[in-house]
């Protein structure tokens, strides 16, 4: 169905959302795994580190179960162990970075193309993931300078609230600066991403048909999204769930902790379950947001230029 | 809206709004000592000091009579004092070179230097200013006097001087209108050693070492601007207003070997009562309006702390006792120091939530100081560790004492800890400091290794010496210490003798801790375990010999489990073993290292195998790392498997925010 000419409300972004995630579950589901496997493939070697070092140690045993001491004495005295974890963590977090650009061009073409079958689907997802692998790629280089703002925006509202902050005494004295501090970051930082949402969206649906190219998508992708403010609150409305969920999560763990190795497995999956339900929400945005992606003005169209070879003369 | 947001909350400073004028205080109507009484030390140094602040200078001028006894055996022809505040002068003193400017993550300011000028001094009206040398380093000067002070014989010594504070950074200064006046009058050092062999002990200002003064009467007068709190060592005898809108203020102080006053315009004070065996303690706290919340915690603290170390050690003499909380700005400089009746304290922030004990820390040390120094004077420059190491021993068992064995230091958030065990795990490895634990405030390499070793090593040294011999013995011999010595000026040395009067010989224990470098280092080297049988092989010669197989000597069932452990550091100590076999049964075996090599193999033999060694199971030595005490045969990767769930699951969160 062609959209385009119609002002879509954010009933209707949240409603394309609610579509798509009870439509393609099993799309949304096999994306989750693939992250399932990259936490799983992050959690196996801080095992095995960990266990490395401080198997033989039950005072590991008693800060895992929430000795303080134990917890410092344990930190101080696997120091490597430490440094090698902040390694897998940093590591899994740059493949997934990777990774995700294909998931995401994958979930931007069902989302855009609504296949019916599976196995179109599937199709689908993987030639959309494909087809716009390098152009995303691209994208993030395009994105970087504002990344880059958003640090020095960061610094800048450390800088102001480490000025204060010995002289702070009450919640009351660090809430402000606080905010101060994190609100134009947290803005600057929405506003980027939805930046970059909304220009995958572009490079996603109109990547058959048109010329859009990196740098002129993500810069009429800014002013798309500045233009229409709604762009930043339906995508604002997804953080917001993101964060109730956790909070909510971490509101009922309390007080519950799980002691052994089943506890490790209990815990894995009551927390793998809170990461779907937030996956679902990112995704119903990103449904959301293709449905608005396509409303938008046409980039210039793609120019087709055959080179001529000899026999064709 | 968002330039609003910041101009509003950028614009929320602590305003006070002008300084109104303050009441005319009471006096305090008690004795300089609770329940009067004789004089408790030899006063010596006796000061009577008239003194105006210029609130606006931040300058005192003053007039002072020193009066001081000659308790030594041989005639003194010269006199040295202390002139602290010039340590503040410039960037060339002592003061300012060791501690490069910066002390207690306070910075000196490029324009609030601190001096002090000794403008006059004259003995029965004659002059004897051009007689008064002031050191190369100049927070120490030299008197020659025109007469030798014969033993025995009391000189009267009248000084006219000018003291300038500096902007605060270290212990006494001012921050905004904030004032704390400390060692802020020429200050006569002190004369030590047995008789015939006396020597001066009068350093020059070091960011290391503290002060050393002769106990006396203070009878100071001062004069301040009437908008002004003001709380003093001593007690208040009288209060009057004076010109200019000024007051006057007298104070009296007996057996203090120090005079420190504080003065602020915007000072509110709260106080309580500690309860002692023979009476009670006023307990003032004087701090702002915005810290009021933490001066409640502080009273609690010293109220607290009065209590405990009066039972412990002897009971507090004075009938007051002033903590003064610094602003916040001036918290750094100012907070966290000790002088007799009157203390500065600290750790006012938004962090130290309720059940994060770190101000109520502050004010148990900086009261306890009152015990180990202000009353046991011990030399600070040379023996740091004698009353700060002492003193942090103490007050972790002071903190047990009010907050709870297992949550001293922190109860929150579910979390708990205890005072020692937390610093335990956040300080250095005593084995890590190139010097002796008794090593001269001065000498050591750097300030980590001076408070590392001063503070921290002492505590965990004491604490190892009390759970070796047993705390009620232990606390018998400290309190026999402390009273024998209160109102003198211990070393080391009376301490070590003291406690061995009382728990026997403790050189094998002392030496090596306190006078070599290297620390306890326990460990576990081996452990293992197997299924025992009768010896196999051959045995015997010519006809007798006989060859035992495997079907001759089969495993009788029992396990033969070794264990090596060792100590490669210097400090040595009975060590209590405790195995562990699959059955829960646990065996006890006791290592004396001392003289006997630094490892030991352990050799038994049981029905049921070895799982797990552990040395030290009642955590009775501080001073050896806990994460080395403990072995489990058989690895278990539960507690990892745990860790790593969680670690993977916030890994998953920060995945999910920077993609789907």
């Amino acid at each position: 169905m062609a959209t385009s000419g119609l002002r879509l409300g954010l009933g209707d972004l949240f409603a394309a959302g609610v579509r798509a995630v009870s439509r393609y579950t099993g799309t949304l589901l096999g994306v989750f795994v693939v992250q399932m496997l990259v936490a799983a493939a992050c959690m196996l070697p801080i095992a095995l580190v960990l266990a490395q070092t401080f198997a033989h140690l039950p005072l590991f045993d008693e800060a895992v179960d929430g000795d303080l001491v134990a917890l410092l004495w344990s930190l101080r005295h696997g120091r490597v162990a430490w440094l090698a974890i902040g390694g897998i963590v940093f590591g899994a977090l740059v493949v997934w970075q990777l990774v995700s650009m294909f998931l995401i061009g994958g979930l931007y073409g069902v989302f855009a193309k609504r296949p019916e079958t599976r196995g179109d689907t599937a199709r689908c997802f993987g030639a959309s993931g494909a087809a716009t692998y390098l152009a995303y790629v691209r994208l993030a280089v395009c994105a970087l300078p504002g990344y880059l703002l958003v640090l020095f925006v960061f610094a800048l509202g450390m800088g102001y609230v480490g000025a204060r902050v010995e002289t702070m005494l009450a919640m009351t004295d660090l809430i402000g600066p606080l905010a101060i501090a994190l609100v134009p970051t947290l803005l600057l930082l929405h506003l980027f991403w939805t930046v970059s949402d909304y220009a995958r969206v572009e490079l996603t649906v109109r990547h058959e048909s048109h010329e859009p190219g990196a740098f002129a998508t993500y810069f009429r992708s800014l002013l798309y999204v500045l233009r229409h403010p709604r762009t930043l609150v339906h995508a604002g409305f997804g953080w917001m769930l993101f964060l109730l969920i956790t909070a909510a999560y971490a509101f009922l763990a309390q007080g519950h902790p799980m002691y052994g190795v089943e506890g490790a497995i209990t815990l894995f999956a009551v927390r793998q379950g809170v990461s779907l339900l937030r996956m679902a929400v990112h995704v119903g945005i990103m449904a959301g947001q293709v449905e608005l992606g396509r409303t938008r003005p046409l980039p210039p169209r793609r120019e087709e230029v055959k080179a001529e070879t000899p026999s064709e003369r | 809206m968002l330039v609003a947001l910041v101009a509003l909350v950028g614009g929320c400073g602590r305003e006070h709004g002008t300084a109104r004028v303050r009441p005319v205080p009471k006096v305090d109507g008690s004795p300089a000592l609770r329940g009067g009484g004789a004089a408790k030390s030899p006063r010596i140094a006796n000061y009577k000091i008239d003194a105006h602040l210029d609130a606006n200078l931040h300058r005192v001028t003053a007039t002072q009579t020193l009066t001081w006894t000659n308790t030594g055996s041989t005639a003194l022809t010269t006199l040295p004092f202390h002139l602290y505040l010039n340590a503040f002068k410039n960037e060339s003193t002592l003061f300012m070179r060791s501690s490069r400017g910066e002390m207690r993550g306070a910075k000196a300011s490029a324009s609030g230097w601190g001096w002090i000028q000794v403008d006059s001094i004259q003995q029965g009206g004659k002059e004897l200013a051009s007689k008064f040398a002031v050191g190369t380093e100049e927070s120490v000067a030299e008197l020659t006097l025109p007469e030798a002070l014969a033993p025995g014989a009391t000189i009267v010594l009248d000084f006219k001087f000018t003291a300038q504070l500096p902007e605060v950074f270290a212990r006494t200064g001012y921050k905004g209108e904030f004032h704390l006046v400390g060692q802020w009058f020429p200050k006569i050092g002190v004369l030590v050693g047995p008789p015939g062999a006396e020597r001066w002990e009068c350093q020059p200002l070091h960011s290391f070492t503290e002060f050393f003064a002769d106990f006396g009467t203070y009878d100071v007068t001062l004069t301040v601007p009437n908008t002004y709190v003001v709380a003093a060592t001593g007690v208040l005898t009288s209060a009057t207003d004076a010109p200019g809108g000024t007051r006057t203020l007298v104070y009296h102080a007996e057996d203090v070997h120090d005079f420190v006053w504080m003065a602020d315009p915007y000072m509110e004070m709260i106080s309580g009562q500690a309860k002692l065996e023979d009476g009670t303690v006023e307990v003032r706290v004087y701090a702002r309006p915005e810290q009021k919340d933490f001066a409640r915690r502080h009273l609690e603290a010293a109220v607290g702390a009065i209590q405990f170390f009066s039972q412990w050690f002897v009971p507090y003499p004075w009938p007051i006792m002033s903590i003064v909380d610094p602003p916040v700005d001036a918290a750094f400089g100012a907070g966290g120091m000790e002088y007799p009746t009157l203390v500065t304290t600290s750790g006012d922030t938004v962090f130290a939530r309720p059940g994060l004990r770190l101000p109520e820390y502050v004010t148990v040390h900086e009261v306890g100081h009152n015990w180990f120094q202000g009353m046991l004077a011990s030399n600070e420059p040379l023996e740091a560790w004698l009353d700060e190491g002492v003193n942090a021993w103490a007050d972790a068992k002071v903190m047990d004492a009010m907050y709870g064995a297992r949550s001293s230091a922190v109860d929150w958030g579910g979390w708990q800890a205890p005072v020692n065990e937390l610093l335990r795990a956040i300080a250095d490895d005593p084995s890590s400091v190139p010097s002796p634990l008794a090593s001269a405030a001065y000498a050591f390499v750097d300030s980590q290794a001076y408070s590392g070793s001063t503070y921290n090593t002492t505590q965990f040294a004491l604490s190892t010496l009390e759970q070796t011999v047993g705390p009620s013995k232990f606390a018998e011999a400290m309190k026999a210490y402390a009273q024998a010595w209160a109102w003198k000026h211990p070393t080391g040395r009376d301490l070590f003798d003291a406690l061995s009067a009382k728990l026997g010989d403790l050189s094998s224990f002392v030496g090596p801790v306190w006078q070599s470098v290297g620390g306890m280092k326990l460990g576990i080297r081996t452990a293992t375990c197997r299924l025992a049988h009768p010896p196999r092989g051959v045995f015997g010669a010519g006809s007798a010999q006989k060859t035992v197989g495997e079907d001759a000597a089969k495993p009788s069932g029992g396990y033969l489990c070794e264990v090596v452990v060792t100590n490669t550091g210097t400090m040595h100590a009975p060590v209590d073993l405790e195995l562990k076999f699959a059955d829960e049964s646990t065996q006890r075996l006791r290592w004396d290292d001392r003289g006997h090599g630094a490892w030991e193999r352990f050799v038994v033999e049981r029905s049921e195998p070895l799982v797990e060694v552990w040395i030290d199971p009642e955590n009775k030595l501080a001073l050896s790392s806990p994460v080395d005490h403990r072995y489990r045969l058989d690895g278990n990767g539960a507690a990892s498997l745990r860790a790593a769930a969680w670690i993977a699951s916030f890994t998953q969160t920060l995945m999910q925010v920077v993609g789907p």
